[in-house]
């Protein structure tokens, strides 16, 4: 089994671009229904990955009016570097991946190093089951 | 913080860079286009002091003021005989030129006269005032209104750069505390220079009480020089005064232009303060006293 085989196709999970303030981001993630929201570039390239646990992290550290914190750019928010796997990689080896992480959602990118898909722990699970 | 590099100045004026570590610009001049003379006068008088202050400058006068208090204020001359007076002002003295100007359908004729476009504080956010500016493809002094917060400026850059325009310079002129009164918020000038685009102070306007005498507005203006050095050593590339010779009989701000006579003095410690303000710069890097990503 591959991660292909059980991942979020592009489009179908929360994707926003560098310009994108940090409010809008939160209200794409809202509609998806997913913790998270990517951030990618003009060549579909992932530059950066919000989770919820990020925010409420950056919400203790920053301090600052919400006002001032909706309209920041999402990506100053953003893990830059983010874990990533391949659609090739095998389902169990990422799965345990993620168990050992502690992760719940990692982007697929394909070998263009363009953001391809996402894997949820959830129905990835369900699969090998 | 802000790297973009903003260019003034077309045809044979003084070209003039801002932004980064550039030298601090001067804008001045009187708040409104009285008359020809008056107007020469004026900018050979700022002229002769920037010259010997080895300080590059901006001639600032506007052609209408939309904005005044009583229907009996001093208009302007409009935007015809002020546009042919600051052509003479760029003409005689090669300085670049900036007006406001309050009407979309005045952006084209104010863009193609002045080097510097002004969108006024409290246009700041119309779209259709940004969008004309944006459209005479020169830069953009961007005021921030008094009602607007410093983070909030992103959405008019945002705006304008939606239009085409990328050259952008943004404006702190005094925040509003309840009526009639404005306090000068400091974090503005790191906060809208988080943006990327140059920064400048406003220091006559910033100690305006808006509308405070009635149907006029009062000011503070022993004030100035305290706010122009805390502004300067902040980190502002551009500072922006209004300057009068005789600030009594001024036909628009007369309670908050500066008189000339203090202009050299206020220019010199702007001046010394922006050269230390580099040099600790150089020699400390970017701030970095409780760095944030924020």
């Amino acid at each position: 089994m591959k991660v292909n085989d059980v991942m979020i196709p592009f489009g179908d999970f929360p994707i926003v671009n560098k310009k994108t303030i940090l409010k809008e981001a939160l209200t794409e993630m809202g509609q998806a229904g997913l913790g998270l929201v990517c951030i990618i570039n003009d060549k579909r390239e992932l530059i950066g990955l919000i989770t919820d646990g990020d925010l409420r992290r950056k919400l203790l550290e920053v301090q600052k009016p919400f006002s001032s914190f909706f309209i920041d750019d999402a990506l100053i928010h953003a893990k830059k570097n983010p874990i990533t796997c391949k659609p090739d990689d095998e389902l169990k080896k990422i799965v345990n991946l993620m168990g050992e992480k502690q992760i719940w959602d990692l982007p697929v990118i394909d070998k263009n190093k363009k953001l391809f898909g996402l894997l949820h722990l959830h129905p990835a699970v369900k699969k090998l089951i | 913080m802000n790297k973009k590099i903003v260019k003034v100045g077309y045809g044979d004026v003084e070209k003039i860079k801002i932004g980064g570590q550039n030298p601090l610009v001067f804008v001045g001049g009187p708040c409104a286009i009285e008359n020809r003379d008056h107007a020469l006068f004026m900018a050979a008088s700022i002229k002769k002091i920037c010259d010997k202050l080895k300080i590059q400058w901006i001639y600032k006068s506007c052609y209408d003021k939309d904005c005044r208090s009583s229907p009996k204020s001093f208009h302007g001359v409009g935007i015809e005989k002020g546009l042919e007076i600051l052509s003479e002002v760029r003409r005689l003295y090669k300085v670049p030129v900036v007006s406001d100007f309050s009407d979309p359908s005045w952006a084209d004729l104010t863009g193609e006269v002045c080097d510097l476009v002004q969108v006024p504080a409290y246009l700041c956010r119309q779209t259709s005032i940004l969008r004309a500016a944006a459209r005479t493809n020169r830069p953009i002094l961007l005021k921030k209104g008094q009602f607007m917060s410093p983070w909030n400026m992103k959405n008019s850059c945002r705006k304008l750069e939606s239009f085409g325009n990328k050259k952008i310079i943004l404006t702190e002129r005094g925040t509003f505390m309840g009526y009639n009164m404005l306090v000068n918020d400091m974090t503005s000038f790191p906060i809208m220079a988080s943006t990327g685009y140059p920064v400048c102070y406003d220091a006559t306007h910033s100690i305006q009480l808006p509308t405070s005498m009635g149907n006029i507005s009062g000011g503070q203006r022993e004030f100035i020089p305290y706010l122009v050095r805390s502004a300067v050593a902040n980190g502002i590339n551009l500072l922006f005064m209004e300057v009068h010779d005789n600030p009594a009989k001024a036909l628009s701000d007369s309670n908050t232009v500066l008189d000339l006579k203090y202009l050299e003095n206020i220019l010199y410690q702007a001046k010394k303060l922006h050269q230390l303000r580099i040099e600790i710069l150089n020699k400390l890097g970017d701030d970095n006293v409780h760095p944030t990503n924020s």
